[in-house]
């Protein structure tokens, strides 16, 4: 998992938490619930005393006087409060934990929908591990805080207020005397509460290298066997986890401090207490009950004021989780429909909706033509990886694209995917730009297959219907016989049915090949769009994909990123590009009779085709 | 993924407690020096509401009826005096909630020092015994659980010795004190105040227990949503190949609700399980405090030691409600211990002493060496072989053919079971294996890298070795300039933190790693596999310089990396099918010819100007079956 640590903030930024509360609006009615609960709460803890107080000081009179006494009505009372508080308990827990659990589902969905209406070049600087973490531990976090805190917030400042308005009542003197240990309390518990969670967290850091470090020495276990690098790596080990020792410890004893100073402060209320009230007792100008009743609340002080120390040590701390997914929420895609393309779809009307000739857009639904036209590319304000590129493909035409790594062949395929567009010039489709076109129907009719197939961890049918949602069996298997994927389908544990496993790993690189084909032929597309894969594959199943992708290059628009001889040879046209730019082009017997550029590649890769399928003969 | 089924030996409760004792070595006294101050700190917690109770019926004369605080009061302090100096009495009260505080201090000291001095040994010897079990161990072990048994069980572990086992204690003494103390001031008061201590402690056992469950459940649902997440963004390319984000996020959907349904589910309970033991805590203050006042009322006890009883039902009570949640974590530990030591029990890599020089002369000799992994295949089936000190053996073969098995085998990762093999004349299996290891030099077929800079990666090489000699390795293996290019150099950072490197760049790295250790032997297992041709030739051509200097095994696929070689050996399915010098084998025929006249037909063709594309077809017509 990716390891990263919030920036703690000094200030807290209302700005922004009033933005992320934003997001608990819709379930008003648990916010106002959990408020009600908890000032209910805070009455109830406030009042157990007095109840004491009053039993105290009706029995102590009772008993002067003589009278006879029943302690029914106090326990009596004591049980309705009793009551009370384990039904506020209940709906606080549970109003709080619904809108926690609610926001953080809404604002995950939210965070997901947003990720996918955005543009590649988004994910480019933005390693999965980064944004996996913006939907989940984010979201939770800034849910639970949201919800629990404010529970917190308003127990605690009713439970201040509650119990001040009762000292005060009861006794103005002995009043100021306790409240006036509010202040240090509140100094003291914000200057520890600060320091717990930042210790806390270098001990969750250093906690998170070790586990990097455990799997990183396991990867890597022939590497350390073979150098012989055991000591060495154990040393690096022992300093890691000297330095998690080092932080938990040193939190352990921040609160070991902590707890016991907090709590001597509030002993010192609870001795003043004692000392001022039982002089005024013994002058009479004081009952016993309520001495009894200042000196618990001398000790029901701290559990508040810590509350709220912590959850503002709490909000400064998440304010970066914060800020992080407010502003994913807040990025606008940038690859979408123009206002002009979607007036144009709405206003259609159903001639053009039910016409198989029209797309939604009104225009064409054949492409006849694809034009690059003095395209220019760059990757966010790095140098330009395409200059001036032209182009223009027929229908039915397979172009392969050949040359070094890095000159421009993947961001051709993307431009024409429009996963980017370009900074200048444009492409156009039967000679209307693409952004005059709907990128919903667009991108549909792409057919794309990656160098490194990706599958989903379903079964094989599913990945197969990925390529079109509403296709029957029968369909499904026709497209997987096309490509000759059925005959190793058919062998497969339970068939079509067989789990491919996460990633599709339980399948082999040509097989997961084969069957991000069938995928690919289902959807049926116009444009065909491939990056082939480089890694060597057993001859057998190679020879199987070429055939597979013949079936899938004829009668359309197919781009190729080629490698393989077979492919680059059935091209009808074959682009060298270099530095972004079509240094040769042709068919491939012109371009062998040229002796240039792609004639030193054709050779190399001929050689070691050849070599590789003497090799594998010796095993037949 | 912590489950009871997940630990394949089932052990006692004796067993566990007995492994739980042995890792506590050398903290044991800390730990009863813990538990000490904490029952001190509890002493002094307990005579703070003595203190006020005893002053309000001494020194307030609040008291009709008797009671044992004042009576001993009465024999130490002057009634009178206390009354005119009631500030004494405030201070011996925040006296001893510091004492309490000091002695909490150390506690919390102690049992820090303890738990996590016990876990960090543990995970440096995890670590270390990791490193030093078998390959055959690790071959079937999976990465994820074992650093889950070193990291997530380690902690279970130190929680529950820091939190658990301290807590248990902590209200256990609470209870064996507060007992015999709420006896001694008034027996009728005390029995009232345990009444329903019992069922708190068992409602809360019984019923976190059961929730458990369903906090399993809701923990898997997080990883379903993760999982949901994960494989969108790693699929994101096919996602909008197919313009399928629609269905996606529908996809999405259900495990997010359902996270957040089985969250609202696990609340109700929650809120249920905390109003409940709630109620049930305040009912017993209740019944304190009505038979207190009714007690009071008859006379039989006074305000003071009513007062009393209630601040101590206080201090007994919360660490008592926590018992039931405490039980059940304990309960997790025990697992935990479980499955640690299953690690720590397997058996480490034996070792040998060493008696040889510190390097060898790399002579190597193999007769009828026979290996298997113990799958009832035979990786390598009578293999001889000599490599002379000095000397280049090219070893060729298609994939499976047991080549890398060989370079396992000669670097001890795994133990031959028949045949022999020398190194320097003497049999490896009685040389120790880090000794025999330190006579190679390697690069894996997918060498690995550690996530540090780079000159710390070469310098794994030797880690004595001079800057200026890196970079001559580095040179060598032709990465010098690609590293210059780098904005921090030699400082870069490898993997995910830092750059990614291809695979060509890897593997250009691990040979200077390999050449910096100027080990007698240099083992390339299909080192350049991923390496251009123009730059695997550059490299070559700086390797032969070296010719004759160190002993060198390579692996490749391709001809061109071993025409130099002074030997050939060709392998299949685990046996030397064909060996010799190059000119020896092109002489005899088979398949090691065929490549080599591929190989020479295609260079011919970059040289001659005329019929180039005939002859390239006519080629391809002939290879093709």
């Amino acid at each position: 998992m990716h390891v990263e640590e919030d920036t703690f903030h000094d200030r807290l930024d209302w700005g922004l938490w009033r933005q992320v509360f934003r997001h608990a609006l819709p379930y008003k009615r648990y916010v106002i619930g959990l408020s009600v609960a908890a000032v209910i709460l805070a009455i109830c803890d406030a009042s157990f005393a007095l109840i004491t107080r009053w039993a105290v000081d009706d029995v102590s009179a009772a008993v002067e006087a003589g009278e006879s006494f029943s302690a029914w009505p106090y326990v009596g009372a004591y049980l309705g409060l009793a009551v009370t508080l384990a039904v506020g308990v209940r709906s606080f827990i549970i109003f709080a934990g619904s809108l926690s659990h609610h926001m953080s589902h809404d604002v995950r969905r939210a965070t997901f929908t947003r990720i996918q209406e955005l543009e590649m070049s988004y994910f480019d600087h933005r390693p999965t591990g980064w944004l996996i973490s913006r939907l989940t531990s984010d979201c939770d976090k800034l849910s639970r805080i949201i919800a629990w805190s404010l529970l917190d917030l308003v127990w605690s400042s009713s439970l201040i207020v509650a119990i001040s308005v009762i000292l005060l009542s009861l006794n103005f003197k002995l009043g100021l005397i306790v409240i006036g240990v509010v202040p240090p309390l509140l100094v003291v518990s914000s200057w520890f509460q600060k320091r717990l969670l930042l210790s806390s967290r270098e001990t969750r850091k250093y906690n998170s290298f070790i586990t990097a470090s455990f799997s990183e020495g396991l990867q890597g276990l022939k590497t350390t066997k073979t150098f012989v690098r055991e000591a060495a790596n154990l040393d690096e080990f022992k300093g890691l986890s000297d330095k998690m020792y080092q932080f938990s410890v040193r939190n352990a004893l921040q609160s070991s401090v902590f707890i016991p100073i907090v709590l001597t402060i509030g002993s010192v209320a609870a001795g003043t207490v004692l000392w001022v009230g039982g002089g005024d007792y013994l002058a009479g100008m004081l009952s016993l009950g309520t001495l009894i009743a200042f000196i618990f609340y001398a000790g029901q002080f701290f559990e508040p004021i810590n509350q709220i120390a912590a959850i503002m040590v709490q909000l400064q701390g998440a304010q970066a989780a914060g800020e992080r997914v407010l502003n994913l929420l807040a990025t606008e895609p940038k690859i979408l429909d123009s206002e002009e393309v979607l007036r144009r779809m709405r206003d259609n009307g159903p001639e053009v909706r039910e016409s198989p000739e029209l797309a939604p857009d009104g225009h064409a639904h054949f492409i006849g033509e694809i034009e690059f036209r003095k395209v220019d590319f760059a990757y966010e304000d790095k140098e330009p990886v395409l200059t001036d590129f032209n182009l223009t493909v027929k229908a039915g035409q397979t172009i392969a694209l050949v040359g070094a790594s890095g000159g421009g062949k993947s961001t051709i395929v993307s431009l024409l995917a429009r996963f980017y567009e370009p900074s200048a010039g444009g492409v156009y489709i039967n000679g209307v730009e693409y952004r005059q076109r709907s990128l919903d129907w667009y991108q549909s009719n792409l057919g794309i297959v990656l160098q490194s197939p990706h599958l989903f961890a379903g079964t094989v049918k599913e990945n197969i219907l990925y390529g079109r949602l509403d296709a029957t069996d029968a369909e499904v298997e026709q497209a997987a016989r096309l490509v000759n994927a059925h005959a190793f389908i058919e062998k497969l544990e339970n068939g079509y049915d067989t789990p491919v496993g996460e990633g599709g790993n339980r399948l082999s690189t040509g097989q997961k090949q084969l069957v991000s084909f069938a995928r690919a032929i289902l959807a049926n597309p116009q444009i065909f769009i491939m990056d082939e894969a480089t890694s060597s594959i057993d001859t057998e199943t190679e020879a199987l994909i070429q055939k597979g992708l013949h079936a899938i290059l004829h009668g359309r628009i197919s781009f190729v990123i080629a490698h393989r001889l077979s492919t680059i040879r059935s091209a009808d046209r074959i682009l060298v590009i270099d530095k972004g730019k079509i240094i040769e082009s042709g068919s491939h017997s012109e371009l062998i009779g040229h002796r240039g550029h792609y004639h030193a590649l054709y050779t190399r890769q001929f050689r070691r085709e050849t070599e590789a399928q003497v090799m594998d003969r010796v095993r037949g | 993924m912590t489950t009871e089924e997940d630990s394949k030996k089932g052990r006692t409760v004796r067993e566990v407690a007995g492994i739980a004792w042995g890792l506590m070595r050398g903290f044991r006294l800390r730990f009863v020096l813990a538990i000490a101050a904490m029952l001190m700190a509890t002493a002094f917690r307990y005579m703070v509401p003595l203190v006020a109770s005893g002053t309000i019926d001494f020194a307030l004369g609040s008291g009709n009826g008797t009671s044992r605080v004042v009576d001993f009061m009465e024999r130490f302090v002057v009634r009178d005096w206390l009354a005119g100096h009631l500030w004494a009495a405030g201070l011996v009260m925040v006296g001893l909630t510091a004492s309490a505080g000091l002695f909490n201090f150390f506690k919390g000291k102690l049992a820090a020092e303890a738990s996590d001095g016990i876990a960090r040994r543990l995970k440096n010897r995890l670590y270390d015994h990791l490193q030093r079990l078998p390959m055959r161990f690790h071959d079937q072990a999976e990465t994820g659980d074992l650093v889950q048994r070193c990291t997530s069980d380690v902690e279970t572990l130190r929680l529950a010795i820091s939190t658990q086992v301290v807590e248990v204690s902590h209200a256990l003494i609470l209870m064996g004190t507060a007992l015999p103390l709420m006896f001694l001031l008034d027996s009728r008061m005390a029995v009232a105040s345990f009444v329903l201590i019992g069922p708190i402690i068992l409602f809360g056992y019984f019923y976190i227990k059961r929730v458990r469950r369903l906090f399993q459940k809701f923990d898997e649902a997080e990883g379903k949503v993760t999982a949901i997440v994960q494989e969108n963004l790693t699929g994101l390319r096919v996602v909008r190949a197919f313009r399928r984000q629609d269905y996606e996020l529908e996809k999405f959907s259900h495990p997010n609700k359902e996270y957040r349904d089985l969250g609202l589910r696990l609340i109700r309970l929650m809120a249920a399980y905390w109003s409940i033991s709630d109620l049930v805590a305040l009912s017993q203050n209740a019944i304190v405090l009505g038979l207190g006042v009714h007690f009071i009322s008859q006379g039989s006890l006074t305000v003071g030691t009513l007062f009393a009883f209630i601040m101590l039902l206080n201090l007994v009570l919360w660490p008592v409600r926590q018992m039931g949640r405490t039980l059940t974590e304990l309960g997790k530990s025990f697992v935990s211990i479980g499955r640690i030591q299953e690690i720590l029990e397997e058996p480490e890599e034996d070792r040998l002493p060493v008696t040889q020089a510190e390097s060898g002369r790399g002579h190597i000799v193999a007769r009828d060496l026979t290996f298997s992994h113990g799958d009832g295949q035979v990786a390598l089936q009578s293999v001889s072989f000599e490599a002379r000190p000095g000397e280049t053996l090219a070893i060729l073969g298609p994939s499976g053919s047991g080549k890398s098995t060989l370079m396992h085998v000669l670097l001890r990762l795994y133990d031959y079971q028949s045949g022999s093999l020398t190194y320097d004349g003497v049999e490896m299996k009685e040389l120790d294996r880090h000794w025999c290891r330190h006579q190679f030099g390697t690069v894996m077929q997918e060498p690995f890298l550690f996530s540090k800079t780079i000159i710390e990666n070469i310098r794994l090489g030797r880690p004595s070795a001079q800057e200026e000699e890196v970079m001559r390795v580095a040179e060598m293996a032709h990465i010098h300039d690609t590293i210059h290019r780098f904005p921090a150099r030699y400082k870069t950072l490898v993997g995910e933190r830092g750059v990614t490197l291809s695979g060509g760049q890897r593997q250009r790295v691990a040979l200077a790693r390999a050449l910096l250790r100027e080990a007698p032997v240099l083992l390339l297992d299909d080192a350049l596999s991923a390496v251009d041709t123009e730059t695997e030739e550059l490299i070559i051509s700086a390797l032969k310089k070296r010719h004759g200097k160190m002993t060198t095994l390579v692996i490749a696929h391709r001809l061109s990396t071993l025409a130099h070689a002074d030997r050939v050996i060709v392998m299949d399915k685990g046996r030397i099918i064909q060996s010799g010098t190059h000119e020896e084998l092109c002489a005899r025929g088979g398949l090691y010819r065929r490549l080599w006249e591929i190989q020479s037909r295609v260079e011919g063709q970059r040289t001659k100007d005329e019929g180039q594309r005939t002859k390239v077809q006519g080629l391809e017509t002939e290879v093709e079956p």
